[in-house]
C-alpha cells in the first residue's frame, strides 16, 4: 500500500469501487425517499377517511337546512346524502352521493343516488366499513336522509363473488344493503369477494 | 495493491474471477465479506420489494373487469343453461336464445332473469316448452300481459312473461316450476349485421343474470327462524353462474378472407353454404360480449343495393347505401377540436385510454389542418382561444396539456360542447368535433337538443371509453351531430379504433343525401346521415308498389353526387317487415328527445308493436299454459317474498364497487422498504470508512481514501 503519485487521478480499480459506492448510496437513498413517500401515502388514506367526514359533516348540516346544492369542498364531485348510524357499535357516518373510487375514499357511498326505497351503500372494509364484521343478525341500524329517519334490522349477512353476481335494485322494496370487500383482514385490495349485510325495516 | 499499472485486460480478469476480488480488501483486518454479502442481499430484497409493489399496483388496476370465474355457489337450486343459435344470412342475423331452467328444489318456484340484447334488437318470438307441451308467446299491451301473468301465476299455471325494461335490457319471469321440472324458454330476435370498412361484424352481449332463486329452501341455510323471519332471498345479491353454448350458422354466399371471434375461442367448420362456428369452451365465462368479424375476399367497390319483400299489403325494402372508397376521394383539410372528459368518473384506466386516443389523434393531423383541445369536468378549459395550425410548437403545447390531464370534479358537458361548436370559425375548413367521454350523463335529452341547435355545419364524432359507456347516448349524439360513434372498450383497441375513425373523417363525406324511390315511401331514418368512406348506411322503407329504380343524390365537396341502386328482386324475406317496424319505433322513441308528446308516442308504438308482434317498452310477450300444474294445496314459494314490482317502475342491477384501500399492506410494505434502504445505507462502503454518515459526499470519500 503506497501513496499514489497522482492522487487526483484515481486508479481504475478505485474508480470501480467509487462507482459502486455511488451506486449503492444512490439506490438506498432513492429507495428510502420513495418508501417515505409511500408510507405517507398509506397513512394519508385512513387520515383522509377521517378528515373528510369532518368536512362532510358541515355539508350535511347545510343539506339538512335545505341548502341541498352545496358541496363539501369546492371541487368535490359528491355531496352528503344521509347519515348511517349503528347505535350498538357507536357508529355514525355521513353517506356520500355517487359510487366512485374517489368518493369511497371520503366516506361510504350511496350506489343509487339515495332515491327510492331499495338502498345500497358501499364502503371500504379497511376504513369506514370495518365495523360491518361486528354487525350481526338482529342488529339495529338507522338511515337519516332529508326525508327523515328510517329504522332497519339486519336480517342476513353473506359473502358473494362480485365477478359472478350483481346487486338488484327493486324500487318497491324497502331494504338496505351494506357492501364491503371481504375478507376483512386481507392485506391486499382487489379481491373478488364482497360482504353484503341486508337489513329490512324494523318494527314495521 | 500493485495494480497502478494494471492493463485493461487485467481489470476485466479481475472482475470476472473471484480470487483477485477476494484479495482486494483495502484495509487489513477489516473483513468486508459479510457486509458486501449483506449489501447484495439487501439490494436483491429491494428489487423484490419493488417488483412486488408493481405487481400489486397492476392487480389493482385490473379490478374493474369481470374477469374469471371461481367456485360455483352451491346453494342454488334453480339451474340454468343457455344455448344460443345464430343464423346469419346476408346482413341480418336471427338469434335464438334457449334457456333451460330446472328446479332442483322441493317447492314450486318463480324465477326472474334479466339479460341484455344487442342495441336495436327486434324481439318477436318466444316459445316455452314444459314437458312435452309447447306454449307460444303472444305480444300484448304491457299491463294486459302483466295481469294475465299474475292470474296464471296465482291459479297455478305455468306462465312466462317477457318484458323490455330499458333500451336493451330484458326480463323473463317464470311462474310455477314444479320440483325437479325442466322448462325451456326460447326467445328469438333479429339483429342487423354491422358492415364497416369492408368488414362485417356481429356483437352479442352474453351476460345473463339470474335475478334470484325463490325456491332456495331458506331453512336449510340456517337463516330462517322465528327471530329473523326472512328467507335468504331477501338479499339483493344475485348469482350468475351457468353454462352457455353458442352455435353460429354463417351463410354469406361469399368467399371469406378472414373470419374471427374477438374475445372468445371458437371452433370453425366449413359447411355447405358457409361456416359453422361454435364456442370452443361451452362453459366459457359469459360476462363479456361475443364479437364475430368476417371479411369477404373481394376488394371491389360495394354497390348500393335494394332488397325487397312483398307481404301482400305493402313492399318492405332494405336499401344499403354504399359509399365511394376512401382512396377514390381526395383528402380535405379541416379543423379538428378534441373534447375530453376529465370528470371524476374517468379516473384510472378510462383516462389512460382517453389520453392514448388524444395522442393518436394529434399524430394523424396533417399540414393544412387546424386543431384545438378542450378538457372539461365541472368547468371547461380550452388549450387555445382559437384553433391553431399543426406546427410543432403547438403540438408540444398540446402534448404538455394532455400529460397534465387529471380526472377530478363533476361532469358538465354542455359548456364544453358549446365552447367547441362556437370557437371562431376557420374559413374554408370543415369543423369536426371529436368528443371523448365515458358518457355518464343525466341530462341526455337536453344535450342532444343543444347539439342539434348549435351544430352549424360542424360534425360531431363521439368516442366512448371504458367498459360500460352509455352506448345509447353516444350513438344518438353522433347521429344528431351527423358524425359517427366509435367505441374503445380496452386499452389495446385504442389504436385500431382511432385509426378507423381517422380514415373515416379525413375524407369528405357525401352530405344532404336524398333518395328518390319513384313513389311515396315511408322510410327510416328520415334524416339520412352523411355517408362516410367505408361506412355504408341502411334505410328501411315501406313502399306501395315494387320499385322499378331507386336514385340517390347528394353533395360531395359542394358538387352534386348521384348513384343508382341495384335492385335485387325477391332477395328479402319477412324479416324486412319486422326490421322496418323496429326502425320506425326507434324513430318514434327518438322524437321524444325533441319534445314529441309521450302519450302519442306510446300509443303509436303500441299499435305498431301489436301489428308486427314486437317487444317494446309498452308491449310484452306472455305465454300461459291452459291447465294448472301446481296442485291447489301447495304454496308457490315466490309468494312469501316481497318481490312484486309496482306497476310502471322498473328494477335495475348494480355491480359491486371496489371496497378496500389496502392501506395496511401499503404501510407494511413501505416500512420494510424503508428498513432495507436504511440497512443498505449503513452497510454501504462509503459509510463504513467514515463513521460520520458519509453518505453526504461519497465521491470525495472514496477518491481520497487510500
Amino acid at each position: 500500500m503506497q501513496a499514489r503519485q497522482w492522487p487526483l487521478q484515481p486508479r481504475p480499480r478505485d474508480l470501480m469501487k467509487q462507482t459502486r459506492h455511488w451506486f449503492y448510496t444512490a439506490v438506498s437513498l432513492t429507495a428510502a425517499f420513495f418508501s417515505l413517500l409511500y408510507l405517507a401515502g398509506a397513512l394519508w388514506i385512513p387520515a383522509k377517511a377521517e378528515l373528510a367526514q369532518w368536512l362532510i359533516e358541515r355539508n350535511w348540516q347545510e343539506a339538512l337546512e335545505g341548502n341541498a346544492s352545496t358541496r363539501p369542498w369546492p371541487w368535490a364531485d359528491t355531496r352528503a346524502v344521509g347519515v348511517l348510524s349503528v347505535p350498538n357499535l357507536g357508529i355514525r357516518q355521513i353517506i356520500l352521493e355517487g359510487n366512485s373510487g374517489r368518493n369511497l375514499a371520503f366516506g361510504p357511498v350511496m350506489n343509487n343516488g339515495g332515491t327510492g326505497d331499495d338502498l345500497v351503500i358501499s364502503g371500504h372494509r379497511d376504513t369506514h366499513f370495518r365495523f360491518l364484521k361486528d354487525l350481526g343478525t338482529g342488529d339495529q341500524l338507522t338511515i337519516q336522509t332529508k326525508d327523515g329517519t328510517r329504522y332497519y334490522q339486519v336480517v342476513t349477512t353473506e359473502v358473494v363473488n362480485s365477478r359472478k353476481s350483481e346487486l338488484v335494485i327493486e324500487p318497491g322494496t324497502k331494504r338496505i344493503s351494506l357492501v364491503t370487500c371481504y375478507p376483512f383482514d386481507a392485506p391486499m385490495a382487489g379481491g373478488p369477494l364482497r360482504y353484503v349485510v341486508t337489513a329490512l325495516p324494523a318494527g314495521g | 495493491m500493485d495494480s497502478a499499472t494494471a492493463s485493461p485486460l487485467f481489470l476485466i480478469d479481475g472482475m470476472k474471477l473471484k480470487p483477485p476480488v477476494k484479495t482486494e480488501s483495502p484495509i487489513p483486518g477489516h473483513p468486508l465479506k459479510w457486509q458486501d454479502r449483506a449489501l447484495l442481499a439487501l439490494s436483491a430484497l429491494l428489487l423484490l420489494l419493488l417488483i412486488f409493489r408493481m405487481e400489486t399496483a397492476a392487480a389493482q388496476e385490473g379490478q374493474w373487469g369481470l374477469e374469471f370465474q371461481s367456485d360455483g355457489a352451491s346453494q342454488h337450486s334453480l339451474a340454468i343453461n343457455t344455448q344460443m343459435q345464430v343464423n346469419i344470412t346476408g346482413l341480418v342475423a336471427r338469434i335464438s336464445v334457449d334457456q333451460v331452467f330446472r328446479n332442483n328444489g322441493r317447492g314450486w318456484s318463480e324465477a326472474i332473469y334479466r339479460f341484455p340484447l344487442p342495441d336495436g334488437a327486434a324481439v318477436d318470438r318466444m316459445t316455452v316448452q314444459v314437458g312435452s307441451r309447447v306454449l307460444v308467446g303472444e305480444i300484448q299491451e304491457k299491463e294486459d300481459a302483466r295481469r294475465r301473468y299474475q292470474q296464471a301465476k296465482s291459479s297455478g299455471k305455468v306462465a312466462t312473461l317477457l318484458e323490455q325494461q330499458r333500451a336493451n335490457q330484458f326480463e323473463t319471469r317464470l311462474a310455477n316450476i314444479g320440483p325437479d321440472e325442466k322448462i325451456t324458454i326460447s326467445i328469438s330476435f333479429l339483429s342487423r349485421v354491422d358492415y364497416r370498412d369492408g368488414r362485417f361484424s356481429l356483437r352479442i352481449p352474453m351476460t345473463f343474470t339470474p335475478r334470484w332463486d325463490m325456491s332456495a329452501p331458506a331453512i336449510e341455510n340456517g337463516f330462517y327462524n322465528e327471530t329473523s323471519p326472512a328467507p335468504d332471498s331477501v338479499s339483493a345479491t344475485a348469482r350468475n353462474d351457468h353454462y352457455l353454448s353458442l352455435n353460429i350458422d354463417l351463410r354469406t354466399g361469399l368467399k371469406l378472407a378472414s373470419l374471427e371471434s374477438r374475445y372468445h375461442d371458437v371452433d370453425i367448420h366449413p359447411s355447405l353454404n358457409g361456416y359453422n362456428i361454435y364456442l370452443a369452451d361451452p362453459d366459457t365465462r359469459s360476462d363479456r360480449v361475443f364479437e364475430l368479424n368476417w371479411t369477404p375476399d373481394f376488394g371491389e367497390v360495394p354497390e348500393s343495393t335494394l332488397m325487397t319483400f312483398d307481404d301482400g299489403d305493402a313492399i318492405y325494402a332494405l336499401l344499403m347505401l354504399a359509399p365511394p372508397l376512401a382512396e377514390a376521394i381526395s383528402r380535405q383539410s379541416r379543423e379538428v377540436v378534441f373534447i375530453v372528459d376529465t370528470s371524476g368518473s374517468m379516473e384510472g384506466i378510462s383516462l389512460i385510454q382517453a389520453k392514448a386516443a388524444l395522442r393518436l389523434g394529434l399524430a394523424y393531423l396533417a399540414e393544412g389542418d387546424r386543431f384545438n383541445l378542450i378538457h372539461f369536468n365541472s368547468d371547461s378549459h380550452p388549450l387555445f382561444q382559437q384553433s391553431m395550425p399543426v406546427y410543432s410548437s403547438y403540438l408540444l403545447e398540446a402534448e404538455a396539456f394532455i400529460n397534465g390531464l387529471e380526472a377530478n370534479g363533476g361532469t358538465n358537458m354542455a359548456p364544453a360542447l358549446d365552447m367547441a361548436l362556437n370557437l371562431p370559425p376557420q374559413a374554408g375548413l370543415l369543423r369536426q368535433v371529436i368528443f371523448i367521454t365515458d358518457g355518464s350523463v343525466g341530462n341526455e335529452g337536453e344535450l342532444l337538443l343543444q347539439i342539434g341547435e348549435d351544430l352549424n355545419g360542424a360534425r360531431l364524432f363521439t368516442v366512448s371509453i371504458g367498459s360500460a359507456p352509455n352506448a345509447w347516448f353516444m350513438r344518438k349524439a353522433a347521429e344528431v351531430g351527423r358524425g359517427s360513434h366509435t367505441r374503445i372498450g380496452q386499452i389495446d383497441e385504442v389504436e385500431e379504433s382511432m385509426s378507423r375513425l381517422w380514415t373515416r373523417i379525413q375524407t369528405p363525406a357525401i352530405q344532404n343525401i336524398c333518395v328518390d324511390w319513384g313513389m311515396d315511401a315511408e322510410y327510416y331514418p328520415e334524416i339520412v346521415p352523411d355517408l362516410y368512406a367505408g361506412e355504408p348506411l341502411w334505410l328501411y322503407a315501406r313502399l306501395p308498389f315494387p320499385p322499378v329504380d331507386v336514385t340517390l343524390c347528394g353533395e360531395l365537396e359542394g358538387r352534386p353526387w348521384e348513384q343508382s341502386g341495384r335492385i335485387l328482386p325477391g332477395a328479402g324475406n319477412e324479416n324486412l317487415a319486422t326490421l322496418w317496424a323496429r326502425s320506425k319505433i326507434e324513430a318514434l322513441e327518438d322524437s321524444r328527445i325533441f319534445g314529441e308528446n309521450p302519450g302519442y308516442i306510446r300509443e303509436t308504438v303500441t299499435d305498431i308493436a301489436l301489428d308486427f308482434g314486437l317487444l317494446t317498452p309498452y308491449t310484452s310477450m306472455v305465454a300461459v299454459d291452459r291447465t294448472p300444474s301446481r296442485p291447489s294445496g301447495e304454496a308457490l314459494n315466490g309468494e312469501e317474498i316481497p318481490n312484486l314490482l309496482p306497476a310502471g317502475s322498473s328494477a335495475s342491477t348494480t355491480t359491486f364497487s371496489q371496497t378496500a384501500t389496502g392501506w395496511v399492506a401499503q404501510l407494511i410494505l413501505s416500512f420494510i422498504t424503508l428498513l432495507v434502504a436504511t440497512g443498505m445505507l449503513l452497510l454501504s462502503p462509503a459509510s463504513r470508512k467514515e463513521h460520520s454518515g458519509g453518505a453526504s459526499s461519497p465521491m470525495a470519500t472514496s477518491a481520497s481514501s487510500p
